[in-house]
Protein backbone atom coordinates (compact mmCIF):
# COMPACT_ATOMS: atom_id res chain seq x y z
CA UNK A 1 0.00 0.00 0.00
CA UNK A 2 2.80 2.37 1.00
CA UNK A 3 4.72 1.36 -2.10
CA UNK A 4 1.67 2.01 -4.29
CA UNK A 5 1.19 5.47 -2.74
CA UNK A 6 4.87 6.26 -3.28
CA UNK A 7 4.60 5.15 -6.90
CA UNK A 8 1.57 7.39 -7.48
CA UNK A 9 3.40 10.33 -5.88
CA UNK A 10 6.49 9.68 -8.02
CA UNK A 11 4.33 9.43 -11.14
CA UNK A 12 2.51 12.67 -10.21
CA UNK A 13 5.73 14.58 -9.54
CA UNK A 14 7.24 13.22 -12.76
CA UNK A 15 4.15 14.36 -14.70
CA UNK A 16 4.34 17.77 -13.00
CA UNK A 17 8.01 18.16 -13.92
CA UNK A 18 7.13 17.11 -17.49
CA UNK A 19 4.46 19.84 -17.62
CA UNK A 20 6.92 22.40 -16.24
CA UNK A 21 9.98 21.54 -18.33
CA UNK A 22 8.60 19.63 -21.32
CA UNK A 23 4.89 20.42 -21.78
CA UNK A 24 5.34 19.67 -25.49
CA UNK A 25 5.17 15.98 -24.65
CA UNK A 26 1.47 16.59 -24.08
CA UNK A 27 0.63 19.67 -26.12
CA UNK A 28 1.77 20.81 -29.57
CA UNK A 29 0.34 21.82 -32.93
CA UNK A 30 -2.69 24.09 -33.22
CA UNK A 31 -3.62 23.96 -29.50
CA UNK A 32 -0.11 25.06 -28.51
CA UNK A 33 -0.18 27.76 -31.19
CA UNK A 34 -3.45 29.28 -29.93
CA UNK A 35 -2.37 29.11 -26.29
CA UNK A 36 1.14 30.38 -27.09
CA UNK A 37 -0.14 33.32 -29.15
CA UNK A 38 -2.54 34.27 -26.36
CA UNK A 39 0.38 34.16 -23.89
CA UNK A 40 2.67 36.26 -26.16
CA UNK A 41 -0.03 38.90 -26.65
CA UNK A 42 -0.96 38.89 -22.94
CA UNK A 43 2.72 39.30 -21.95
CA UNK A 44 3.09 42.25 -24.33
CA UNK A 45 -0.20 43.78 -23.13
CA UNK A 46 0.78 43.47 -19.44
CA UNK A 47 4.30 44.69 -20.25
CA UNK A 48 2.86 47.86 -21.83
CA UNK A 49 1.57 49.03 -18.39
CA UNK A 50 5.14 49.26 -17.07
CA UNK A 51 6.70 50.16 -20.46
CA UNK A 52 8.42 46.77 -20.45
CA UNK A 53 9.70 45.99 -23.93
CA UNK A 54 10.52 42.46 -25.08
CA UNK A 55 12.87 44.02 -27.61
CA UNK A 56 14.68 40.86 -28.67
CA UNK A 57 14.15 37.11 -28.39
CA UNK A 58 15.71 37.07 -24.91
CA UNK A 59 15.39 40.74 -23.92
CA UNK A 60 13.30 42.34 -21.17
CA UNK A 61 13.89 46.09 -20.84
CA UNK A 62 12.05 49.01 -19.32
CA UNK A 63 11.95 51.77 -21.90
CA UNK A 64 9.93 54.57 -23.42
CA UNK A 65 6.18 54.53 -23.71
CA UNK A 66 4.89 53.36 -27.09
CA UNK A 67 1.55 52.59 -28.71
CA UNK A 68 0.01 49.23 -27.78
CA UNK A 69 0.53 47.81 -31.27
CA UNK A 70 4.29 48.26 -30.88
CA UNK A 71 4.41 46.15 -27.71
CA UNK A 72 2.34 43.43 -29.42
CA UNK A 73 4.55 43.57 -32.52
CA UNK A 74 7.68 43.10 -30.41
CA UNK A 75 6.30 39.88 -28.92
CA UNK A 76 5.31 38.52 -32.32
CA UNK A 77 8.65 39.48 -33.92
CA UNK A 78 10.56 37.66 -31.13
CA UNK A 79 8.53 34.52 -31.72
CA UNK A 80 8.79 34.53 -35.54
CA UNK A 81 12.55 35.29 -35.43
CA UNK A 82 13.10 32.20 -33.27
CA UNK A 83 10.92 29.96 -35.43
CA UNK A 84 12.66 30.79 -38.75
CA UNK A 85 16.21 29.49 -37.98
CA UNK A 86 14.91 26.52 -35.96
CA UNK A 87 12.64 25.46 -38.82
CA UNK A 88 15.48 25.78 -41.35
CA UNK A 89 17.89 23.82 -39.14
CA UNK A 90 15.16 21.24 -38.58
CA UNK A 91 14.87 20.76 -42.35
CA UNK A 92 18.63 20.20 -42.60
CA UNK A 93 19.33 18.13 -39.48
CA UNK A 94 16.14 16.17 -38.72
CA UNK A 95 15.46 12.80 -40.29
CA UNK A 96 11.78 13.03 -39.38
CA UNK A 97 9.01 14.56 -41.42
CA UNK A 98 8.03 17.24 -38.90
CA UNK A 99 5.23 19.80 -39.17
CA UNK A 100 5.64 23.59 -39.33
CA UNK A 101 2.59 24.01 -37.05
CA UNK A 102 4.41 22.09 -34.27
CA UNK A 103 7.47 24.36 -34.49
CA UNK A 104 5.24 27.47 -34.51
CA UNK A 105 3.03 26.22 -31.68
CA UNK A 106 5.69 24.86 -29.33
CA UNK A 107 7.94 27.92 -29.76
CA UNK A 108 4.99 30.21 -28.98
CA UNK A 109 4.13 28.21 -25.87
CA UNK A 110 7.80 28.13 -24.78
CA UNK A 111 7.60 31.89 -24.23
CA UNK A 112 5.15 31.55 -21.34
CA UNK A 113 7.71 32.28 -18.55
CA UNK A 114 7.86 35.82 -19.95
CA UNK A 115 4.24 36.27 -18.91
CA UNK A 116 5.52 35.96 -15.33
CA UNK A 117 8.37 38.34 -16.21
CA UNK A 118 5.83 40.90 -17.50
CA UNK A 119 3.87 40.60 -14.24
CA UNK A 120 7.07 40.88 -12.18
CA UNK A 121 7.92 44.16 -13.94
CA UNK A 122 4.65 45.81 -12.87
CA UNK A 123 5.68 47.26 -9.46
CA UNK A 124 6.67 50.94 -9.63
CA UNK A 125 9.74 50.19 -7.50
CA UNK A 126 11.48 48.82 -10.61
CA UNK A 127 11.09 52.06 -12.52
CA UNK A 128 12.23 54.14 -9.54
CA UNK A 129 15.39 52.05 -9.05
CA UNK A 130 16.14 51.96 -12.80
CA UNK A 131 15.70 55.76 -13.05
CA UNK A 132 17.98 56.15 -10.04
CA UNK A 133 20.64 53.84 -11.51
CA UNK A 134 20.41 55.61 -14.87
CA UNK A 135 20.88 59.02 -13.25
CA UNK A 136 23.96 57.69 -11.44
CA UNK A 137 25.28 56.26 -14.69
CA UNK A 138 24.96 59.48 -16.66
CA UNK A 139 25.87 61.52 -13.55
CA UNK A 140 22.79 63.72 -13.28
CA UNK A 141 20.60 64.47 -10.28
CA UNK A 142 18.47 61.43 -9.30
CA UNK A 143 14.93 61.65 -10.70
CA UNK A 144 13.39 60.38 -7.46
CA UNK A 145 14.47 59.08 -4.09
CA UNK A 146 14.44 55.32 -3.59
CA UNK A 147 13.76 53.38 -0.40
CA UNK A 148 15.37 50.17 0.80
CA UNK A 149 12.10 48.36 -0.01
CA UNK A 150 12.40 49.59 -3.62
CA UNK A 151 15.89 48.07 -3.78
CA UNK A 152 14.66 44.79 -2.28
CA UNK A 153 11.74 44.58 -4.73
CA UNK A 154 14.07 45.42 -7.62
CA UNK A 155 16.55 42.72 -6.56
CA UNK A 156 13.77 40.14 -6.28
CA UNK A 157 12.34 41.10 -9.68
CA UNK A 158 15.78 40.81 -11.33
CA UNK A 159 16.16 37.35 -9.77
CA UNK A 160 12.73 36.31 -11.08
CA UNK A 161 13.52 37.62 -14.57
CA UNK A 162 16.83 35.74 -14.76
CA UNK A 163 15.04 32.59 -13.60
CA UNK A 164 12.30 33.08 -16.23
CA UNK A 165 14.93 33.67 -18.93
CA UNK A 166 16.70 30.38 -18.09
CA UNK A 167 13.37 28.57 -17.95
CA UNK A 168 12.25 30.01 -21.29
CA UNK A 169 15.50 29.01 -23.04
CA UNK A 170 15.17 25.48 -21.59
CA UNK A 171 11.58 25.30 -22.88
CA UNK A 172 12.60 26.62 -26.31
CA UNK A 173 15.22 23.89 -26.56
CA UNK A 174 12.75 21.17 -25.52
CA UNK A 175 10.21 22.58 -28.01
CA UNK A 176 12.81 22.36 -30.79
CA UNK A 177 13.91 18.83 -29.81
CA UNK A 178 10.32 17.51 -29.67
CA UNK A 179 8.83 19.31 -32.68
CA UNK A 180 11.76 18.53 -35.04
CA UNK A 181 12.81 15.21 -33.43
CA UNK A 182 16.44 16.23 -32.98
CA UNK A 183 18.68 14.95 -30.17
CA UNK A 184 22.27 15.10 -28.94
CA UNK A 185 25.10 17.44 -29.87
CA UNK A 186 23.50 18.35 -33.22
CA UNK A 187 20.40 19.62 -31.42
CA UNK A 188 22.42 21.67 -28.90
CA UNK A 189 24.72 23.26 -31.51
CA UNK A 190 21.95 24.13 -33.99
CA UNK A 191 19.81 25.50 -31.15
CA UNK A 192 22.60 27.79 -29.86
CA UNK A 193 23.33 29.05 -33.40
CA UNK A 194 19.59 29.62 -33.96
CA UNK A 195 19.25 31.48 -30.65
CA UNK A 196 22.13 33.84 -31.46
CA UNK A 197 20.84 34.33 -35.02
CA UNK A 198 17.29 34.94 -33.77
CA UNK A 199 18.50 37.49 -31.20
CA UNK A 200 20.33 39.46 -33.91
CA UNK A 201 17.42 39.12 -36.36
CA UNK A 202 14.82 40.26 -33.81
CA UNK A 203 16.95 43.26 -32.77
CA UNK A 204 17.30 44.33 -36.41
CA UNK A 205 13.56 43.86 -37.07
CA UNK A 206 12.50 45.83 -33.97
CA UNK A 207 15.00 48.63 -34.63
CA UNK A 208 13.74 48.85 -38.22
CA UNK A 209 10.20 49.16 -36.88
CA UNK A 210 11.31 51.98 -34.56
CA UNK A 211 13.03 53.80 -37.45
CA UNK A 212 10.01 53.51 -39.71
CA UNK A 213 7.29 54.55 -37.25
CA UNK A 214 8.98 56.79 -34.62
CA UNK B 1 2.95 -12.28 -17.68
CA UNK B 2 6.22 -13.86 -18.77
CA UNK B 3 8.31 -11.79 -21.18
CA UNK B 4 9.63 -13.60 -24.25
CA UNK B 5 13.44 -13.36 -24.15
CA UNK B 6 14.84 -12.29 -27.52
CA UNK B 7 18.56 -11.93 -26.78
CA UNK B 8 20.98 -14.37 -25.17
CA UNK B 9 21.60 -13.51 -21.49
CA UNK B 10 25.14 -14.82 -21.84
CA UNK B 11 26.47 -13.22 -25.07
CA UNK B 12 23.59 -10.87 -26.07
CA UNK B 13 23.20 -12.54 -29.49
CA UNK B 14 19.83 -12.92 -31.16
CA UNK B 15 17.93 -15.98 -29.86
CA UNK B 16 16.04 -18.32 -32.19
CA UNK B 17 13.17 -20.76 -31.57
CA UNK B 18 14.21 -24.39 -31.14
CA UNK B 19 10.94 -26.06 -30.28
CA UNK B 20 7.21 -25.41 -30.56
CA UNK B 21 4.56 -27.32 -28.66
CA UNK B 22 0.83 -27.85 -29.14
CA UNK B 23 -0.79 -27.22 -25.75
CA UNK B 24 -3.75 -29.47 -26.65
CA UNK B 25 -2.07 -32.69 -27.77
CA UNK B 26 1.49 -31.98 -26.59
CA UNK B 27 2.94 -32.51 -30.08
CA UNK B 28 6.36 -31.00 -30.10
CA UNK B 29 8.16 -29.70 -33.18
CA UNK B 30 11.90 -29.35 -33.06
CA UNK B 31 13.90 -27.19 -35.43
CA UNK B 32 15.53 -23.82 -35.68
CA UNK B 33 13.27 -20.90 -36.47
CA UNK B 34 14.12 -17.23 -36.45
CA UNK B 35 11.98 -15.01 -34.22
CA UNK B 36 9.65 -12.80 -36.28
CA UNK B 37 10.94 -9.24 -36.58
CA UNK B 38 8.14 -7.75 -34.46
CA UNK B 39 8.78 -10.31 -31.70
CA UNK B 40 12.36 -9.07 -31.48
CA UNK B 41 11.16 -5.61 -30.43
CA UNK B 42 10.51 -4.69 -26.80
CA UNK B 43 7.05 -5.31 -25.35
CA UNK B 44 6.49 -1.53 -25.19
CA UNK B 45 7.26 -1.20 -28.90
CA UNK B 46 5.03 -4.17 -29.72
CA UNK B 47 2.07 -2.70 -27.84
CA UNK B 48 2.66 0.67 -29.53
CA UNK B 49 2.54 -1.04 -32.95
CA UNK B 50 -0.68 -2.87 -32.01
CA UNK B 51 -2.31 0.36 -30.82
CA UNK B 52 -1.13 2.08 -33.99
CA UNK B 53 -2.80 -0.58 -36.12
CA UNK B 54 -5.99 -0.36 -34.05
CA UNK B 55 -5.98 3.40 -34.61
CA UNK B 56 -5.88 2.73 -38.39
CA UNK B 57 -2.37 4.14 -38.55
CA UNK B 58 -3.54 7.59 -37.48
CA UNK B 59 -0.92 9.39 -35.41
CA UNK B 60 -3.51 12.00 -34.42
CA UNK B 61 -5.78 9.31 -32.99
CA UNK B 62 -2.82 7.65 -31.25
CA UNK B 63 -1.93 11.01 -29.67
CA UNK B 64 -5.52 11.36 -28.40
CA UNK B 65 -5.56 7.78 -27.09
CA UNK B 66 -2.24 8.10 -25.24
CA UNK B 67 -2.82 11.69 -24.06
CA UNK B 68 0.41 12.78 -25.75
CA UNK B 69 1.17 15.40 -28.38
CA UNK B 70 1.37 14.57 -32.08
CA UNK B 71 5.17 15.10 -32.41
CA UNK B 72 5.82 12.95 -29.30
CA UNK B 73 3.91 10.05 -30.86
CA UNK B 74 5.54 10.60 -34.26
CA UNK B 75 9.00 10.64 -32.62
CA UNK B 76 8.18 7.36 -30.86
CA UNK B 77 7.15 5.82 -34.18
CA UNK B 78 10.38 7.08 -35.80
CA UNK B 79 12.40 5.45 -32.99
CA UNK B 80 10.60 2.14 -33.58
CA UNK B 81 11.22 2.42 -37.33
CA UNK B 82 14.94 2.87 -36.57
CA UNK B 83 14.91 -0.21 -34.30
CA UNK B 84 13.08 -2.24 -36.97
CA UNK B 85 15.73 -1.25 -39.54
CA UNK B 86 18.51 -2.28 -37.12
CA UNK B 87 16.74 -5.60 -36.42
CA UNK B 88 16.40 -6.19 -40.19
CA UNK B 89 20.08 -5.47 -40.72
CA UNK B 90 21.16 -7.78 -37.88
CA UNK B 91 18.84 -10.49 -39.27
CA UNK B 92 20.54 -10.16 -42.69
CA UNK B 93 23.99 -10.37 -41.07
CA UNK B 94 23.07 -13.57 -39.21
CA UNK B 95 21.78 -15.17 -42.45
CA UNK B 96 24.93 -14.18 -44.33
CA UNK B 97 27.12 -15.67 -41.57
CA UNK B 98 25.17 -18.94 -41.75
CA UNK B 99 25.67 -19.13 -45.51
Amino acid sequence: MIEATTNIKTADSSRLSQWLFNPFRFIAGFKALLLGLAIILASSFIGSFSNTHFDGVLDVHTGRSAPMWFFLAEGLIDWVCMVIPLFLFGLIVSRSAFRMIDVLGTQALARWPYLIAALAMLPDANRRVLAYLMSKLIQTAPAAAISSIDVLVFGFVMFVIILMLIWMVALMYRAYAVSCNIKGAGAVVTFIVSLIGAEVLSKIAILSLVRIFF
Amino acid sequence: MKVLPTTCPSCSSQLSVKSLVCERCQTEIQGQYELPLVARLSTDDQSFILEFIKASGSLKEMANLLGLSYPTVRNRLDEIIERVKIAEESGKDIKEKKL
